[in-house]
């Protein structure tokens, strides 16, 4: 039983990880009608500043902070110089982009900090905590609430202020929005600059576990699009629950499940997603779209 | 791209256009092709060892971006897992070896189970919309690296397996390498062709609908589910056949052969070679191949970020590839030759020219060598 809740407990952390960067897809999804492949490399090169800071002596907290104001002036210029030209083309040419920008950040991250593994400090103590006769990390916890918080924050400046209201006008008719006034390619810089901010909090929160390298995200950005795919890309909500579920199950199988085991619980989201795709084509918490032509 | 692919499927109706260029002859086309296969039949034989290996991994890659082209540049889905077919293609040739199969029945296998894993998985992503194909090939090479390290007793985990299937035959009086290249020319050359027919005929057309506008597909009685599934198909099955090549030529595969770096340069290179152009498939082949020895010659730790950097290169000065950049040459030449060429746009694509090497009577293949 102590086992099974510290489980839970850890997939959650991972989970919410996965949440923020599904998120952080959700949202440029929702602006662009893109999806950016290179959200996880971002949050990685976010992370490398954060750790870079921290050895030239800036305290964590601050250089984390500071990682996360460099993502957001990151995904703004990158949305400006790089995406908006492929913005309303071909989405496929889209895609490639983001895929080469993956590469590019990689190999910046790879050349100026080299393949090997970095240790990151971590936010937490790595201690345990018991409760009710149960002994659960302190990181798992602090994840899992950091992450928490930070969407509660993005859910209130979506729905509560003015600029929130802006962006979600950009994301449902971007020329409407134009038409009344609203600055679209200032408020798309913005929307970009969100989801890499959201994602460099994800990246900071998991890189001490994971320990610091180029492809440090790669599976968590595969894990990421699994949650979006069974969360639907139309309800941020349903990723982030997908995302939990997706953490939860993958621990509980990898050592439940003798076959899976740790090396192959990245198969887990998927055995979900054919299951679900079998049944419910639109995700869990999707809407069927209907286009007319 | 789509419209480069729509031209490309529609007949060339070159007997159109009132006076046929130079490049359009038949008799210069035959030429052209006849002369092709002669330099593929005597390459082999005069080039150095170096250059008969290096030729025939190109080959190999060219048939794993061929692949790729099929689902991606000529319907329109992006697949990242390509790689992982390349993989499993290798892996079920080396097993075969191994157990001292008939290389006719490990050939075969080497299609066929490629081509089956590819129908079960895109029988599922194609019920997605859109990007989410994306998404879910992305999982192929990411689940299937640790798998093929599990199941140990069959592929020789993280070690990888090494399988070496015949040289040269006695008393051809050629070199492995050269062998090699010919096996690689003469499977490669068949697949491209054959894939070539496919792409142009009335599945290529459907393709191209798929890409351009599902939904006008399937007012067409063209279902782009059902179109989805085959051109994923047949790319799970043309990289099955890379992968026995690659086995045949590079005769050892480890997990680390179909990991999610390779996937991604096997797109990139598809993107720089052209998407949806024969052509492009082997300059996306020669690419995959070259640049990274060339790269890892200037700086091992920059590979990564030029490589990224070239391909949004291309993608900004280039978004059809090089074999655009050739096709734009060609057309060029042909304006200024002809006069009036301006008004025949390009009906005939010159990726005829590069990848047609058995356009010419298959007859007349001893006469050009004799």
């Amino acid at each position: 039983m102590g086992t099974f809740v510290q489980l839970v407990v850890d997939g959650l952390s991972t989970g919410s990880v996965y949440a923020a960067i599904a998120l952080a897809i959700v949202l440029v999804n929702q602006a662009t009608g893109l999806i950016n492949f290179a959200q996880g490399g971002m949050a990685v090169l976010a992370a490398y500043v954060a750790w870079a800071l921290t050895n030239r002596g800036v305290p964590l907290v601050l250089a984390i902070l500071l990682s996360i104001v460099f993502s957001f002036v990151l995904g703004a210029v990158v949305e400006r110089y790089l995406m908006r030209r492929f913005e309303r083309g071909d989405p496929d040419t889209a895609v490639v982009v983001t895929i080469g920008l993956l590469t590019l950040i990689t190999g910046v991250a790879g050349w100026l900090w080299t393949y090997n593994n970095q240790s990151f400090p971590s936010l937490f103590p790595l201690d345990t905590v018991s409760f009710l006769g149960v002994s659960v990390s302190i990181r798992s916890i602090g994840t899992t609430l950091v992450i928490v918080v930070v969407m509660a924050l993005l859910q209130a400046l979506f729905v509560g202020t003015k600029l929130g209201l802006a962006l979600r006008a950009v994301a449902i008719n971007p020329q409407s929005a134009s038409y009344s006034g609203l600055p679209v390619g200032r408020l798309l810089m913005v929307g970009w600059g969100l989801a890499a901010a959201l994602g460099a909090v994800a990246g900071a929160l998991v890189a001490p576990q994971l320990t610091l390298t180029p492809g440090m995200l790669d599976n968590a950005l595969v894990y990421a699009l699994a949650a979006v795919i069974l969360g639907g890309l139309t309800s941020p909500v349903g990723v982030v629950v997908a995302a939990w579920i997706i953490g939860v199950l993958e621990n509980l199988a990898a050592v439940y499940v003798p076959f899976i085991g740790y090396d192959l619980k990245v198969a887990v989201p998927f055995i979900l997603i054919f299951v679900v795709l079998i049944v419910r084509p639109q995700g869990l918490f999707g809407r069927k779209t209907v286009v007319r032509v | 791209m789509a419209s480069a692919s729509a031209v490309q499927a529609t007949p060339s109706p070159s007997a159109a256009s009132p006076a046929p260029s130079f490049t359009e002859r038949p008799w210069v086309r035959r030429a052209g092709a006849l002369l092709l296969l002669v330099v593929l039949v005597v390459a082999p034989l005069v080039l150095p060892q170096f250059a008969n290996e290096t030729l025939a991994r190109v080959g190999v890659f060219a048939v794993a971006v061929l692949g790729l082209n099929v689902v991606m540049g000529y319907t329109g889905q992006v697949s990242l897992g390509q790689i992982f077919f390349l993989g499993l293609g290798a892996y079920v040739t080396a097993y075969g070896v191994q157990h001292d199969w008939n290389v006719v029945v490990v050939f075969l296998l080497a299609c066929v189970v490629p081509a089956v894993a590819g129908l079960v998985v895109a029988l599922a992503a194609a019920r997605l919309g859109g990007l989410a194909i994306a998404m879910v090939t992305i999982a192929l090479p990411i689940v299937g690296v640790p798998l093929a390290k599990r199941l140990g007793d069959v592929t020789g985990g993280s070690q990888g397996i090494s399988a070496r299937m015949g040289g040269a035959p006695e008393g051809s009086g050629l070199y492995n390498d050269q062998w090699t290249l010919y096996v690689v020319l003469v499977i490669g050359g068949i697949v491209f062709l054959l894939t070539r027919s496919l792409v142009r005929g009335k599945f290529g057309r459907a393709f191209a609908i798929v890409k351009g506008n599902e939904h006008v597909a399937s007012s067409m009685g063209i279902s782009p589910y059902r179109y989805k599934v085959l051109a994923f198909t047949i790319a799970s099955l043309i990289g099955g056949v890379s992968g026995f090549l690659y086995m045949y030529v590079i005769q050892y595969t480890s997990p680390e052969t179909m990991s999610f770096g390779h996937s991604i340069q096997l797109l990139a290179a598809m993107v720089i070679g052209g998407a949806g152009s024969i052509v492009g498939s082997i300059l996306g082949g020669a690419y995959y191949v070259l640049v990274p020895q060339l790269t890892n010659e200037i700086d091992a730790s920059l590979t990564a970020l030029l490589q990224g950097a070239i391909l949004l290169a291309v993608l900004f000065v280039l978004p059809g590839g090089l074999a655009s950049l050739l096709r734009a040459v060609t057309r060029g030449r042909r304006r200024s030759g002809a006069g009036n060429g301006a008004a025949a746009p390009s009906t005939t694509p010159p990726s005829t020219a590069g990848s047609a090497p058995a356009a010419g009577e298959p007859e007349t293949e001893r006469h050009g060598h004799a």
